[in-house]
């Protein structure tokens, strides 16, 4: 059964340190984001079972401009459609935002209605208003600033984020929040083509 | 800080491919779109493989199969006591409705409905309760219906039948309207009697009720087959989302429909409207009887009326006469058209009538409804102007609440004009059209006898009696509340709230044990100090109308946990499948109706499984919308149950009203259709060809003229609008998408929208939140000390210099008719040019922060029905809510944003 999280005092707060420990292949586990999820990085915790990775590059900090969205793999590489993502550097504080502003964010480009494509980011990425969309289908909006949920539209849950962190000048995915459209698991590899 | 309640998922289960499947349909709104539910025994799964899982699908799926499980598809329940996994899906090769597959975000959500003690669903009222002293209580069914029977047969005795209330639901499945309206009508034979959504047994759209249109006559295909689509007081991409991506867009795409609204408030449809050469009507509230009568204003000055039509399909004066004259003796319908302000002969001395009117004129019509003339012109082109080759565009009306529930008689008979003047109303791509709101559940067990109500019109007609009035005046002495809030869902909402508590919880007769001797003496003694018992019945247990004000709580089972059957907004029925246990001692209404009426000494009420009750409805529905009379004849004739019967025909279900010929069922795709093709040999078995399939519903099938004087609102209008001076705005209110008609479950249940609507709302204009000083994400006071409750006055005003029965609003103020409440809710900002200036929008029925509470409890002497949306009050920021500063919850995302093509900016 789909597990309720108690009181938040009444279970641990997983600290970023035992988050990475956690980690380590494919596997799914049930955690509280804490740091990472937080804009003042106490208080604010966003449960959530994550599917977890291996930890991969996907960008480097310094390449990134405000506003502009970059195309990047993850979990899989680009044989598999579903894994198809996007990062980019808002310019304003968001929920899951890393790097020094901690504004950059990375999402699944399928929407989570009935997975229309939203990875022409330069039709669907509405830089005033740090919003998605819409969906070419059926003008489904997704809020980037608050991990994907849906502001207006048919989906039933948050467009897919990437768990990112920073080392250095390099941007790493860890992990993806929610199912990605198309997939019964998000662990599951892409077929054989 | 607010922390998000969703737990975001990494994979979901696949059921495999011996999992059971059943067939059912939305729970929610009008459209009803079809689903399939997969339930197999917790302990195995399916693989990602097609012949590995039921819904026979290689996992990934590719975009628009119909084959993808959200992790909100998802849930467990149990069967027959044991845990299985169930999938709620969409049904992808549903042809109809939602075809392929497609879904809201409420349907798509709905498996989270089902009742699972591990989720938010868990405070599932389970077991019958009772009030002793501040507390509910367990107690036995057989105690709880004893103690209301015995009350009830006091109350009756002692104090007549209009003692004894029931506010209930209207479309919680045929089968429980039906048991509980054959208590009220034709056992109790009550006139305190409402539906949930308004204070007597009045008509929706008594307008086009007097014209002859039906509300639901169109078929779901005719918004895809016209060229404009006029769209008045909603937006169906919020709600009937369905219907807005498998036909609204279906046209727009494939024939390049135009699109017109008219409302207060942009959202995503009419941004979408607006960048494929449709068009706003930005109005101000309350104003669409101004803009309709403009509109064929412009029509009639350049004789863009379709004569032909016209000639053809309405009445002339003495068509109008024939018979026995216009209408039924003793109702509105009658008293509303024999004084000559409101019937208009025929169409040429309405047309007279309608130049000669100054409301019609633009510049006065701009004036009042704030809708440029520009447009007001181009709406006219676009709706009825004949292209250069002598054709004419298709034109389809559609409406909803914010029309009809701001000026109810006079916006839908002049909208029903502008209809006429389109030829619109009875053949395909050219219809006018409820959209709709709750699914149509409604079957009417028994007789409303209006002929005893003590309300009335001027003269000696008769009126429905206004249920909410009655109890402020200390008539009601148990009411019996089904499956619905009756306070928050009603104007006036905190003054309402007061009443009832009065009358149950500050009377000095309150229980002291659960003994049930003790308990019927008790409330007795209450009944006879002028108290009253009220039962509240429902899956929930609401605020406050359960938690504070019910003396009896009893716990109803509901979908998915019983069989039901229902018709959505194109009348088509289908058969809703149980598929899971009904959580503790719960019980379907109809079930608990029937142990109440037993009780009571009633005979007819011996079913014993849902089956019983819908082929005894049947015969209730001969001749309407949604008659499925044969369809019971023929299960009967072939020995099977009616449920099964309709079961076969799974999410596709047949349209009413529905036809027997040659061995087949038929339905009917649209009424008043005058292609319809009906069989030369007549009808067969128990079908009944009403004229209603193919002609309007008057007495000579065609259009009554109706007219739409302003004068007669327009005295309330002045006295209700806001009041600049004074920092007033119309605080106007509405859905929201991830709230439709899902509000009694979903809005306090489900993690993922309570996520996306953690607190109420209220949009605010630019220019009106910075002469407040406020921001998005701002806690908001919304207050008004000088909201209109119409207290008394059953028969009008009689006197000095009034006609007989006066039920203007001046005459009820000037007579101490009306008084004044005050009202107020807290609300978060969200800062948007989405509405017009002057407006406010907030989300129409949080059980927290009601905004009906600010809504004027004066109905329409017209027809009874509440001006819901005409709320007006003073904003003022209280500091900021958790929300603003925070990104687990709520989204200050605007609505109104359809891309780099879009008119986002256009209008502000």
């Amino acid at each position: 059964m789909q597990e309720v999280h108690a009181a938040p005092t009444d279970r641990p707060c997983l600290s970023r340190r035992r988050f990475l420990l956690a980690s380590g292949g494919a596997t799914v586990t049930t955690l509280f984001l804490a740091s990472q999820f937080s804009k003042t990085g106490i208080g604010e915790e966003l449960l959530a079972e994550v599917a977890e990775f291996e930890r991969k590059k996907v960008a480097t900090l310094s390449d990134l401009k405000v506003d502009t969205p970059v195309p990047i793999f993850y979990p899989f590489d680009a044989t598999d459609l579903n894994s198809l993502n996007f990062i980019v550097k808002l310019g304003e504080e968001a929920s899951g935002g890393v790097g020094p502003d901690s504004d950059i964010v990375a999402f699944n480009t399928l929407c989570t209605h009935v997975g229309g494509d939203l990875s022409k980011t330069e039709k669907t990425y509405m830089k005033d208003y740090k919003i998605l969309g819409p969906c070419p289908l059926h003008l489904t909006t997704f809020d980037l600033r608050r991990h994907g949920m849906v502001v207006a539209g048919h989906a039933t849950q948050s467009l897919p984020q990437l768990v990112l962190e920073v080392d250095g000048n390099d941007i790493y995915a860890t992990g993806i929040l929610g199912l990605i459209y198309g997939k019964c698991n998000n662990a599951e590899l892409p077929p054989v083509i | 800080m607010p922390q998000a309640e969703y737990v975001p998922q990494s994979k979901v289960p696949l059921p495999p491919p011996d999992a059971e499947v059943f067939t059912t349909c939305c729970d929610y709104c009008i459209v009803a779109c079809g689903y399939k539910v997969y339930r197999w025994p917790v302990g195995k799964e399916g693989g990602p493989k097609a012949s590995e899982n039921a819904l026979g699908a290689d996992y990934p799926v590719p975009a628009s199969s119909g084959k993808w499980i959200s992790p909100n598809m998802h849930n467990i329940v149990l069967v027959d006591g044991k845990e299985h996994h169930v999938i709620v899906i969409p049904d992808a090769e549903s042809k109809v409705v939602n075809v392929g597959g497609t879904h809201s975000i409420r349907g798509g959500c709905i498996a989270q409905k089902c009742y699972n003690p591990n989720t938010l669903t868990k405070d599932r009222l389970q077991y019958p309760q009772i009030r002793v002293g501040d507390k509910l209580v367990r107690t036995s069914w057989e105690d709880a219906i004893e103690i209301m029977a015995e009350v009830s047969k006091y109350v009756l005795e002692n104090y007549g039948e209009n003692a004894w209330a029931q506010k209930q639901f209207s479309y919680q499945y045929f089968e429980n309207t039906y048991a509980l309206t054959k208590l009220a009508f034709r056992h109790i034979e009550t006139l305190a009697f409402a539906f949930h959504d308004n204070p007597s047994n009045a008509e929706d759209t008594p307008g086009w009720r007097d014209m002859g249109y039906d509300n639901f006559a169109a078929a779901y295909e005719d918004f895809s087959l016209a060229d404009t689509l006029f769209i008045s007081g909603t937006d169906p991409y919020e709600t009937k989302t369905v219907l807005f991506q498998s036909w609204i867009m279906k046209g727009v795409e494939e024939r390049g429909t135009k699109l017109i609204y008219a409302l207060p408030r942009k959202t995503t449809g009419v941004a979408f409207a607006e960048s494929r050469g449709g068009l706003y009507l930005d109005l101000i509230p309350g104003t669409d009887t101004v803009l309709h009568m403009a509109i064929i204003r412009v029509i009639l000055e350049n004789g863009w009326e379709d004569k032909e039509w016209i000639e053809k399909f309405t009445a002339s004066k003495w068509e109008q006469d024939s018979g026995f004259g216009r209408g039924i003796r003793d109702t509105g319908w009658q008293w509303r058209t024999t004084w000559g302000k409101l019937q208009g002969n025929d169409f040429s001395q309405y047309r007279e009538w309608l130049l000669s009117q100054k409301e019609a004129e633009l510049d006065e019509a701009e004036r009042i409804t704030g809708v440029s003339r520009e447009k007001i012109v181009k709406a006219a082109e676009m709706m009825a102007r004949p292209r250069p080759d002598g054709t004419r565009p298709k034109t389809t009306l559609g409406m909803e609440k914010g029309n009809y529930w701001s000026n109810n008689y006079l916006n839908t008979a002049s909208l029903g004009m502008l209809a006429v003047c389109c030829g619109a109303g009875n053949r395909p791509g050219q219809m006018l059209a409820r959209l709709g709101g709750h699914q149509r559940g409604g079957i009417t067990g028994g007789l409303y006898n209006i002929a005893k109500s003590p309300e009335k019109y001027p003269g000696r007609r008769r009126k429905p009696l206004d249920l909410d009035r009655w109890v402020e005046a200390g008539h009601v002495r148990f009411a019996y509340v089904v499956g619905c809030t009756w306070t928050t869902a009603m104007t006036g909402s905190q003054f309402l709230a007061n009443t009832l508590e009065k009358f149950t919880r500050d009377n000095p007769h309150q229980l002291t044990s659960t003994d049930k001797d003790a308990a019927i003496e008790t409330f007795k003694k209450r009944v006879d100090s002028g108290g009253m018992m009220l039962v509240h019945q429902d899956i929930y247990l609401r605020k406050p109308i359960g938690s504070i004000i019910a003396d009896i709580v009893l716990p109803a089972a509901t979908w998915g946990e019983a069989d039901f059957a229902r018709a959505n907004g194109e009348r088509r029925l289908r058969l809703y499948s149980k598929f899971y246990d009904p959580p503790g001692e719960s019980k379907p209404d109809w079930q608990i109706v029937a142990m109440f009426a037993k009780a009571m000494g009633f005979d007819g009420f011996d079913w014993k499984e849902s089956n019983d009750v819908f082929e005894e409805a049947a015969r209730f529905t001969r001749g309407s919308r949604k008659d499925y009379l044969p369809l019971v004849w023929l299960a009967k004739n072939k020995g099977v149950k009616s449920h099964d019967l309709l079961r076969a025909y799974g999410t596709h279900g047949i349209q009413g009203p529905i036809r027997y010929q040659d061995g087949e069922l038929i339905g009917t795709k649209r009424l008043h259709d005058a292609t319809v093709q009906l069989p030369d040999t007549g009808p067969q078995g128990p079908t009944i060809h009403s004229k209603i399939m193919s002609a309007f519903n008057t007495q000579s099938g065609k259009i009554n003229i109706q007219k739409s004087p302003w004068s007669l609102f327009a005295d309330f209008y002045e006295w209700q609008r806001p009041k600049e001076e004074d920092g007033e705005l119309w605080v106007t209110n509405g859905r929201v998408n991830e709230i439709w008609q899902s509000g009694f479950d979903d809005i306090e249940r489900r993690p993922y929208i309570i996520d996306r609507w953690p607190a109420n709302f209220l949009e605010i204009h630019p220019d009106d939140a910075k002469a407040r000083g406020i921001e998005s994400g701002d806690e908001l006071r919304v207050y008004s000390d000088r909201v209109p409750v119409q207290v008394s006055s059953f028969q009008g005003v009689r006197g000095a210099g009034k006609p007989d029965g006066d039920l203007s609003f001046t005459t009820l103020m000037e007579e101490g008719h009306i008084k004044l409440a005050s009202g107020s809710v807290t609300a978060v900002a969200m800062v948007t040019p989405a509405v017009k200036k002057g407006v406010s929008f907030m989300f129409n029925l949080d059980t927290k922060e009601p905004a009906n509470s600010l809504a004027p409890r004066v109905p329409d002497p017209l027809s009874d029905n509440y001006r819901y949306k005409l709320g007006v009050g003073k904003v003022e920021k209280t500091g900021e809510s958790p929300y603003k500063n925070s990104f687990g919850q709520m989204s200050f995302g605007r609505r109104d944003l359809v891309g780099e093509s879009d008119g986002a900016d256009a209008n502000t």
